[in-house]
């Protein structure tokens, strides 16, 4: 069994820890989807305990957990009370388009951050790089639920690009080019909130990681060879740095999804976060659930992504020194 | 030292703003919940220091508001009487610290003018007063549930290290797991399963062991690699030589390694707290109305006229980055003494 | 180097004596089946006179420092019986321990890794007695102030912390903590490694005088065959977890039986051979 097989199986145990965790927060709760039913006058309580058994949440937690399970394995999902639906048909649109902004997010987060990171960590110590960790500081202490509104803020009074939502309403109608730029348009202001969330904290920690590489004997050896500027740090800094990151990836995905869960809601993008917010308000358990197993399942692909990399990045691990 | 005025700036405003904010009820000048439905959505008083004559004060004073004819929600200053800003004021009655009853307030004006140093919300009310109230939600939701993390941490990262084994390896998988949840999705979801209709205080409460679960993982992992690495220290072998009890080995060889630990994990884990409770009362999970959090305070922003036309509505979120800023210099302050001096 | 010669008889009944004494170490993967099984002591059997300094040397991994840390009731054996002053140890109920500890003490050999390093010197040695609860504040100084002075080291850097001794003064630190609870027994496991010659007779000698004035027995480990052979009253060779040859310095040094014994004592002879030469070669 080699490594990879074996961080997949961990990851899937993982994953059922997760679901387990649902489940048992769900013993705790009292209360259901159908409270707000019962309230209705309209609405006899006979109704309301037959839908309550239709629907087995009477049913000990054990056993629903086995029928939940059952309903994963047939590719339902379980069922929303609210939509009156399997959980998957809203899951799989939801998350593709979370699954879009937080890609992208990321994409652009890295490309800003390595050589913004790799330039300060040479210049260390330096004016612009003094400048440029105080304005990563402020940045990092403006939360991102600031970051949004600001930027809907500027959005809203410049007109300048559509507020939230994720397609205009002609878009059906559109041509495939102009669908495309409708797109993009739309993802402006989600992804750059995401970014600027990001940044900071990626830029300090891949300043550090290469500050540290820096000092190396072998970095210093190829300084001594005369190899200097870009050609040492993209060449021969920044590959030694690979292992650190690769696990900083990692562990950056989980914090971007709970960052994309918030910026989905302020600007109206519907992916998992807004599904995710009607079902908590709603008590729609099993969508709950639903939600919360696929961004754990990303955050897990994730940082099985991420050692991949590192495997690919670092020779070391190959060669099975480490 | 550079890392010593840091961290004596950083306590200094941290301080400063913790004191303004339990000091609520002296330092705003109305009733949070005192609601003037004839002016919504006023914007901040304008404070003068020289009148319509051109002559100059020393203490400054304000105009009352007027409405415009014809229009909603537009004010103009009626510049015929003055009002002096005085300090130390009587105004309405309020406990200080929820303790002590009083009446005096730090400043104010004699009605019936008012003086809206952040402006009203929909229904009238002190934007400026609704903050500072809001804050001892907010913050005192930040501290408390850090202190749950912070204890969770140390006694599971305790238990883990010391007893080794399989309580290790199952509380290592489970600090794995918290670790690899996306902690607004976890927030939420166990948020959810929660009744929403209870009464203020619960909500409090509850809110504040909900977000204390979320972040014991890291604290909890980094206390275990202390108590495992002083654990195999020859001078605790010593000391059970001398027939310590463990009790005693963990009172004064192991925990006093964990302070340093202990005290930057805080100053990182309350501003994220802080946050947290924020975005909670922000999506209407958390506090809801009439009580006030710097969350539900935002939250009016999610209403397209508020967000276009009302821009003092802003302003809790300048509270909310100060009180970041001033943890998060903190946290690396004390994180640099910690590693200069290992 | 002149250490003062002390020889005593083997008469008298021993103080401690190890019988049969066994334990291996079971190392096993967390949730898996793989076991490595090392065997530290194999029915070790060991006597030391009262009032003696008994030798026990061996190579590296021969079990020297479990058997130290057995007899230190650190660890409880797997097999086998100690027996202390006439009573049998080994399997000691806590309540007997805490009656028995002060009695039997150690210094270790890693002393910087011994003492610990946020600890003032007074609040190291002051330890033991705090624990067991013989002296309380004020007193708690004033005795670690006189140990100090005991061991040689002056009372008035009391305050400082363990780093900013040498390591000379750190091993006096340790053995003032190990005098501290009035042991009758006490195990010096390699405390004279890592010291450079002049500083190992130093501490050697206050060892020496610390004996006279407190009656005490020693058991020192070493593999330093060359400081054995001048302090020691009796040795014991350990190989492989087991007392291969055990008796007076004369009898060891000069007529050793086991092969491993004869072993140890040609390596010495050959280093001791080699610095000759590199001396004499030097001279010239």
């Amino acid at each position: 069994m080699n490594y990879l097989e074996r961080r997949v199986i961990h990851g899937m145990l993982l994953l059922v820890g997760v679901s387990v965790l649902c489940f048992a927060f769900a013993a705790l709760a009292p209360g259901n989807f159908f409270d707000e039913m019962k309230l209705n006058p309209q609405i006899s309580p006979a109704t309301v305990a037959a839908l309550r058994s239709q629907y087995g949440i009477d049913q000990p937690l054990p056993l629903r957990y086995g029928r939940w399970v059952r309903s994963v394995i047939r590719g339902e999902w379980g069922y929303s009370f609210a939509y009156n639906c399997p959980v998957r048909s809203l899951l799989m649109v939801r998350a593709r388009n979370t699954l879009l902004l937080t890609t992208l997010a990321t994409l652009l987060t890295w490309l800003i951050a390595i050589p913004l990171g790799v330039w300060t960590a040479n210049r260390r110590g330096r004016w612009d790089d003094r400048m440029g960790m105080a304005g990563s500081a402020l940045l990092l202490a403006v939360p991102e639920l600031v970051v949004a509104m600001l930027l809907l803020y500027w959005v809203v009074r410049t007109h300048g690009l559509p507020v939230g939502g994720m397609v205009s309403v002609d878009f059906d109608v559109l041509g495939k080019q102009a669908k495309l730029i409708d797109l993009a348009l739309h993802l402006v202001i989600p992804t750059t909130t995401l970014v600027l969330a990001s940044l900071p904290l990626l830029v300090r920690h891949i300043r550090a990681s290469v500050v540290e590489v820096l000092q190396a004997p072998f970095v210093q050896a190829a300084r001594a060879h005369g190899i200097g500027g870009a050609r040492l740090l993209f060449r021969y800094a920044l590959p030694a740095a690979a292992n650190p990151l690769s696990s900083l990836f990692g562990l950056s995905v989980g914090a971007l999804l709970s960052s994309s869960l918030l910026v989905e809601v302020i600007t109206a993008w519907p992916g998992l976060g807004p599904l995710l917010l009607e079902a908590a308000m709603a008590r729609d358990i099993y969508v709950v659930v639903g939600a919360v197993m696929a961004s754990a399942f990303f955050m897990i692909a994730g940082s099985i992504l991420a050692d991949i990399l590192l495997v690919v990045a670092d020779p070391r691990i190959r060669l099975g020194s480490l | 030292m550079r890392n010593a005025q840091r961290i004596l700036a950083a306590l200094a405003v941290l301080g400063a703003l913790h004191l303004v904010i339990l000091l609520a009820g002296f330092v705003a000048p109305y009733d949070p919940a005192a609601q003037n439905r004839d002016f919504p959505f006023a914007p901040p008083t304008r404070i003068h220091f020289v009148d319509a004559y051109g002559r100059a004060h020393l203490r400054p004073f304000i105009y009352s508001l007027s409405v415009r004819s014809d229009t909603v929600n537009e004010y103009e200053e009626a510049r015929d009487k003055s009002y002096p800003v005085r300090f130390f004021i009587q105004g309405p009655a309020y406990k200080l610290a929820g303790l002590l009853p009083l009446h005096v307030h730090l400043f104010g004006v004699e009605g019936p003018a008012q003086i809206f140093l952040a402006g009203t919300d929909g229904y009238g009310r002190d934007q400026f007063s609704r903050i500072l109230y809001g804050g001892q939600i907010s913050l005192a939701a930040g501290l408390l549930a850090t202190g749950i993390s912070l204890l969770l941490g140390l006694v599971v990262g305790c238990v883990s290290g010391f007893y080794g084994r399989w309580i290790d390896e199952s509380a290592m998988r489970l600090v794995e797991l918290f670790l690899v949840l996306p902690w607004l999705y976890f927030l939420l979801a166990v948020r959810s399963f929660l009744p929403l209709n209870i009464s203020p205080t619960q909500t409090f409460l509850l809110l504040v062991a909900v977000i204390g679960t979320i972040g014991w993982a890291r604290p909890a992992r980094l206390v275990r690699g202390i108590v495992l690495s002083a654990k195999g220290r020859k001078y605790v072998i010593a000391s059970r030589g001398f027939g310590a009890s463990e009790y005693y080995i963990l009172r004064r060889h192991v925990l006093p390694h964990t302070y340093g630990v202990l005290l930057t994990q805080a100053a990182l884990l309350v501003p994220q707290y802080v946050v947290a409770e924020v975005t909670l009362s922000f999506l209407g999970l958390g506090l809801s109305e009439p009580a006030p959090s710097w969350g539900n305070l935002l939250a009016n922003l999610q209403q397209y006229n508020v967000l276009i036309s009302y821009w003092w509505m802003f302003a809790p979120a300048l509270a909310l980055v100060i009180v970041s800023l001033g943890y998060l210099q903190l946290a690396n302050a004390v994180h640099e003494l910690q590693s200069g001096s290992i | 180097m002149e250490i003062e010669e002390t020889t005593r008889g083997a008469t008298t009944p021993a103080l401690v004596r190890a019988v049969g004494l066994s334990k291996s170490y079971v190392q096993r993967a967390p949730f898996s089946q793989k076991r490595f099984v090392i065997d530290a002591l194999v029915d070790a059997e060991l006597e030391v006179a009262p009032a003696s300094l008994t030798a026990l040397v061996g190579e590296s991994g021969s079990g020297k420092s479990t058997l130290a840390r057995c007899l230190a009731m650190l660890e409880k054996p797997d097999g086998g019986e100690t027996w202390f002053e006439g009573a049998e140890i080994s399997r000691a109920t806590d309540r007997d321990l805490v009656l028995l500890r002060p009695k039997i003490q150690m210094v270790h050999q890693d002393s910087a890794g011994a003492l610990n390093p946020w600890f003032t010197a007074a609040q190291i040695i002051a330890e033991p007695l705090d624990i067991q609860r013989r002296e309380s504040g004020p007193m708690l100084r004033s005795r670690a102030c006189e140990l100090m002075e005991e061991v040689g080291l002056s009372a008035n850097w009391a305050g400082r912390r363990p780093l900013e001794f040498s390591g000379g003064q750190r091993q006096r630190l340790a053995i003032a903590r190990a005098i501290a609870l009035k042991p009758v027994f006490l195990i010096l496991d390699e405390s004279l490694s890592g010291l450079d010659l002049s500083t190992q007779a130093q501490v050697l000698n206050l060892l020496l005088d610390l004996q006279k004035a407190h009656s005490l027995t020693y058991l020192l480990i070493s593999h330093d065959l060359s400081l054995i052979g001048q302090v020691a009253d009796s040795v014991a060779v350990m190989h492989r977890g087991r007392i291969v040859e055990h008796g007076t310095r004369q009898d060891i040094f000069t007529n050793p039986r086991h092969a491993h014994t004869r072993e140890l004592l040609n390596s010495v002879r050959l280093v001791e051979s080699s610095f000759r030469t590199a001396q004499a070669g030097g001279q010239q």
